[in-house]
């Protein structure tokens, strides 16, 4: 099939707008998999990907369509992740495509991700096909939709296609438009073959698998590749496309989607947003957009039971080869014993991370708290990143510190008007823009530090405005801040998994919040505890662990005295079990006890 | 090593002697009893007094008895002539028929003139009654078969027949029993003008109707209650005239418990029957707690058959530690110190310190005893000398 016949697009949504069914749809109009073995959903394949509506990982499928003018069309249809922490693997999914088909639910109008999808894919000079999807409901609202495409989107009402993915209307015509409207594939007569990475997969026996379009040229088996940001070559095992199973094929074209096989066994070597050339006629121009990610969010995760050690090492190598956005190495923590320090793409990627290693990899973790990357600058001008507040120099050294902040869109009714604003102050967040939505919504664009939204910000937003508000964001500046690291001791002895780095003006309330936990969850203790708070060794909140009042048994007689050591030593034995900080034994749970209870 | 303390026990002349009988027979089983104890048949009586007799022969006596302390069970349900049988045996003891208290316990229902004249005729000096409690309602929680008017009436025969020193044990801290209910028990034991007090915090032990309560969730552990208990009962009796010598025990000048302060001093003591411990000639263990066996142990010239150890300075310093800072008095550190000079002393003293740092001790020439809030916590301290003696012996 001729390139010109070729269509690439992805369908772009807010979560729940219906983006997997109206995939499922498409593949069964197409004949691409049959109707009896549709399970429900089928593009997302992981379970964690269906519990929580989300795709992490790519899922493409090549669709053959005969279009109403009766000619054959391939359509490449990219599932691609749908959240603001894989923002760059969705900019590089998008970058596969020439069109979007961007979903908005009937009933709920634009919500935030929607705004911030379509915003890339116009950043992509994508062809955007708007589809106003679920019109079955009786709550369906057109005349709103159509209205916010126009206000919010810039988009004109009358490419608006009406749909329901559930009850099968307007499947047709969405294919129709694809065909019609998407441009074919872009740059295909550049003179070298170039293929986008758009994500990777690793797989046991074969290695890395690169998910690829191909711009230009082919690829085949037993060509010698080469990764232009590298340079490093690799002979071609394979080619394929995706029916939606990995199909083995000759060789893949200008225009295609598919998957090249490779002797690379590393998934980190073949990175999202590379591109590959043939080392024996290499292009001369990557394809653009490529960036190194880097991690933003970090926290430390320890195994519940130490002898899980080695488990939860296995699970994160495990993790680590289908995932080259997360990173660790290992870490030891007075309190929490032998644990990794993890980097994450954001706050969903970390939780997803956390739940796959307990759910696939069956090791219970507690995780300390996140922290992001602080820019420190020292006094006398030398500069160091800090993702680990255990690592922050002496206050006395520091000129000043820099933290990541974000550009948030919020979307909320409103009735929330009011406490939305003070979350954000809380959070001290700066609104720099109030757009009016409709009737009941308004949007809120403001400025916040990452590290305040990290803790509870998404569930505070969700409490407040009983699940109607959403939320995006980008990444925005570093800015300077009156940030301060600290301490928590007990008897002055520092806590590791506890330290922080906090807003000045936030650290007494917080530290004391955090000294009143652990004083609550540390049983009581024979000699006194104390437990305090410090930045820079100037204590800012101080508690008491209760003091134990009795033990001592009644009865100690003779006869009583083999017992009574008995019954000591197994006391003596228990200390050794605690975490000793300074001279203070604490239950090894404790600390983790406090750290759940955040 | 164990011979060295021997010699030098022998060596100290008067160094005290005691002698404990436990009689293992019992009517019934109290809810929160982990005695050994069986119900009393003819047969086992006899059996019973008459391995006393063998034991005591096994026993290699070195030096007069000085105190004797007959416990159970129930000593009292023996009859004028088995107590009279029994006696024998302990008069024909070195020290046996001279020695300074002797002590028997005694069920308030099982106090007959008889029983009393065939306890003083055999020279016992102490009676220690186990009323428990005055109020009817907690006496049958218990599971305790006596009446108030049993017990006043035993206190009144006690008293005429002439005992030297009288005691009353006491329980508290019973389920559903109030804070003045306890009060109120303690002013009735004291206004009876007994020479002693003992008042014992009810404690679940494993095996007992009790703990099978609390693992249920039918009774409720309160140490905060428990705790103010006892320092109101401690106030109580001291304003009462009788000074507190140990966690549990009160007495009018002169009354103190010798025989147990003698143990709680890591003094030596023999003890016979079943399930008896003693402390002697270098060695610490127990008989079997089961009055077959014990006489079947008997017959093969065995006794001391159980939990035995050996008795080297640190571990009688480390006990005298442990079961000295229950004392009012405290230990004399100094003293043990100069016989021991080999035991951790180091990590000793940081933890004596430390104690006193934090209010729980208080330090008096070489003599270190427990606050009352130390006294509260008395089995804490005794872990943590415990985990003191279990560090690297350092020298001083
Ligand atoms: N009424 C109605 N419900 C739909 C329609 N499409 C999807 N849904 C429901 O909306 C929810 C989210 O659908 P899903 O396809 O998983 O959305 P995604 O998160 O965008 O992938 C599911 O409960 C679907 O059953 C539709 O056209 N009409
Ligand atoms: S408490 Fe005393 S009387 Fe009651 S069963 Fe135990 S030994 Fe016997
Ligand atoms: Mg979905």
């Amino acid at each position: 099939m001729p390139a010109k016949n070729t269509r690439n697009f992805c369908i772009i949504a807010h979560v729940d707008h219906g983006k997997t069914t109206l995939s499922d749809r498409l593949l069964e109009h197409t004949h691409t998999i049959e109707q009896r073995v549709m399970t429900d959903q089928h593009l997302d394949s992981m379970d964690l990907e269906k519990e929580r509506g989300i795709t992490i990982k790519s899922h493409p499928v090549t669709m053959t369509y005969r279009a109403k003018n009766g000619q054959d069309y391939k359509l490449n249809l990219m599932d691609t992740p749908g959240h603001v922490d894989f923002s760059y693997e969705v900019s590089r999914s998008l970058a596969a495509c020439e069109g979007a088909v961007l979903l908005i639910d009937a009933a709920q109008g634009v919500e935030a991700q929607t705004v911030a999808n379509a915003h890339l894919a116009f950043a992509q000079k994508l062809k955007v096909i708007p589809v106003i999807n679920k019109i079955d409901l009786p709550s369906a609202n057109l005349e709103l939709c159509t209205r916010q495409l126009e206000d919010i989107l810039s988009i004109p009402a009358e490419e608006a296609i009406l749909a329901s993915g559930k009850s099968g209307i307007g499947i047709e015509d969405i294919l129709e438009a694809v065909v019609a409207r998407v441009p074919s594939p872009r740059w295909t007569d550049y003179p070298q073959t170039r293929c986008l990475v758009f994500d990777s997969l690793y797989d046991s026996y074969r290695g890395c698998i690169a998910y690829v379009r191909v711009f230009s040229g082919t690829i085949k088996a037993h060509d010698m590749m080469m990764l232009m940001s590298n340079g490093q070559k690799a002979e071609v095992k394979e080619v394929g496309v995706f029916m939606p199973k990995m199909t083995k094929i000759g060789s893949l074209g200008a225009g295609d989607v598919g998957y090249i096989v490779s002797s690379i066994k590393n998934t980190a070597d073949v990175k999202t947003g590379d591109t590959i050339t043939l080392a024996a006629r290499p292009a001369t121009d990557m394809l653009p957009g490529y960036k190194e990610v880097r991690p933003l969010v970090f926290c430390g995760l320890y195994p519940l039971e130490s002898d899980d050690y080695e488990k939860l090492k296995a699970a994160l190598g495990r993790l680590r080869l289908n995932d080259a956005a997360f990173v660790y190495a290992s870490e030891s923590s007075l309190a929490l014993g032998f644990g990794f320090r993890c980097g994450f793409l954001g706050l969903l990627h970390m939780e997803i991370i956390q739940e796959r290693i307990r759910r696939e990899h069956g090791v219970d973790i507690i995780s300390t708290y996140p922290s992001v990357i602080y820019h420190v600058i020292k006094q006398g001008g030398e500069e160091m990143d800090v993702d680990n507040p255990v690592n922050m120099p002496d206050p006395g050294t520091i000129l000043e510190i820099k933290e990541p902040t974000i550009h948030a869109s919020i979307i909320l009714p409103n009735d929330s008007m009011g406490d939305i604003l003070s979350l954000i102050m809380e959070k001290r967040g700066v609104c720099e823009h109030t757009d009016t939505l409709d009737m009941n919504r308004v949007m809120l664009r403001c400025v916040l530090p990452l590290n305040e939204i990290l803790v509870d910000f998404n569930d505070r937003l969700k409490s407040i405005t009983h699940g109607y508000g959403s939320m995006d964001y980008e990444l925005g500046d570093y800015l300077t801040s009156d940030l301060v690291k600290m301490d928590i001791m007990i008897n002055g002895d520092p806590v590791d998994a506890f330290a922080c780095i906090v807003h000045r003006e936030k650290a007494e309330a917080k530290g004391r919040q955090l000294c009143e936990k652990l004083a609550e969850i540390i049983p009581p203790q024979m000699f006194k505890v104390a437990i305090q708070a410090a930045i820079g060794g100037k204590i800012i909140a101080r508690d008491n662990v209760r003091e134990m009042r009795k033990d001592v048994t009644a009865k100690c007689y003779g006869g009583d005295i083999s017992r009574k050591r008995k019954l000591l030593d197994k006391q003596k034995e228990g200390k050794k079990k605690m975490k000793l900080i300074g001279k203070v034994s604490i239950p090894p749970d404790a600390f983790i006890k406090v750290l759940q209870n955040n | 090593m164990s011979h060295l303390v021997t010699e030098q026990a022998k060596a100290e002349t008067g160094a005290p002697l005691g002698l404990y009988v436990h009689v293992p027979f019992c009517a019934s089983t109290c809810d929160f009893c982990a005695f050994y104890q069986v119900k009393p048949t003819a047969r086992s009586v006899d059996g019973f007094l008459t391995g006393i007799a063998r034991e005591s022969e096994m026993v290699a006596w070195d030096r007069p008895l000085t105190t004797v302390f007959w416990g159970g069970g129930t000593p009292g349900l023996l009859s004028p002539g088995d107590l009279r049988r029994l006696g024998v045996v302990v008069r024909g003891i070195p020290g046996g028929a001279t020695m300074q208290e002797w002590t028997v316990e005694l069920a308030p229902a099982s106090v007959t003139p008889e029983r009393l004249a065939a306890l003083r005729e055999i020279g016992v000096t102490r009676v220690s009654l186990g009323v428990q409690s005055f109020q009817p309602g907690l006496l049958d929680a218990l599971g305790r078969q006596h009446t108030r008017e049993q017990v006043d009436r035993a206190y009144d025969r006690i008293r005429s027949a002439g005992f030297a020193s009288v005691n009353l044990d006491l329980m508290f801290a019973l389920p559903g029993q109030t804070a003045e209910e306890w009060a109120a028990d303690v002013r009735e034991a004291v206004s009876r003008g007994p020479d002693h007090i003992s008042t014992y915090c009810l404690t679940f032990e494993e095996d007992t109707a009790l703990w099978v309560k609390l693992s249920q969730g039918r009774v409720k552990l309160d140490p905060e209650h428990e705790a103010r208990l006892y320092e109101a009962t401690w106030a109580q009796l001291g304003a009462a005239g009788y000074g507190q010598y140990e966690v549990s025990n009160f007495a009018r000048p002169g009354h103190a418990c010798r025989h147990n302060l003698n143990t709680w001093r890591m003094h030596e003591w023999v003890g016979l029957g079943p399930s008896a411990a003693s402390q002697q000639a270098g060695c610490r263990g127990a008989n079997v707690a089961d009055l077959d066996q014990w006489l079947a142990h008997l017959s093969r010239g065995e006794r001391v058959t159980e939990d035995r150890v050996a008795l080297t300075p640190a571990l009688l310093a480390e006990d005298a530690l442990i079961f000295g800072l229950r004392l009012n008095a405290g230990v004399n550190v100094v003293e043990w110190r100069d016989r021991c000079p080999d035991a951790p002393w180091l990590a000793v003293e940081a933890l004596l310190t430390r104690l006193v740092e934090d209010g729980l001790a208080l330090r008096e020439d070489g003599t270190v005893r427990l606050t009352d809030r130390g006294r509260l916590l008395a089995d804490s301290v005794g872990a943590e000398v415990m985990a003191a003696f279990a560090e690297e012996a350092v020298a001083l």
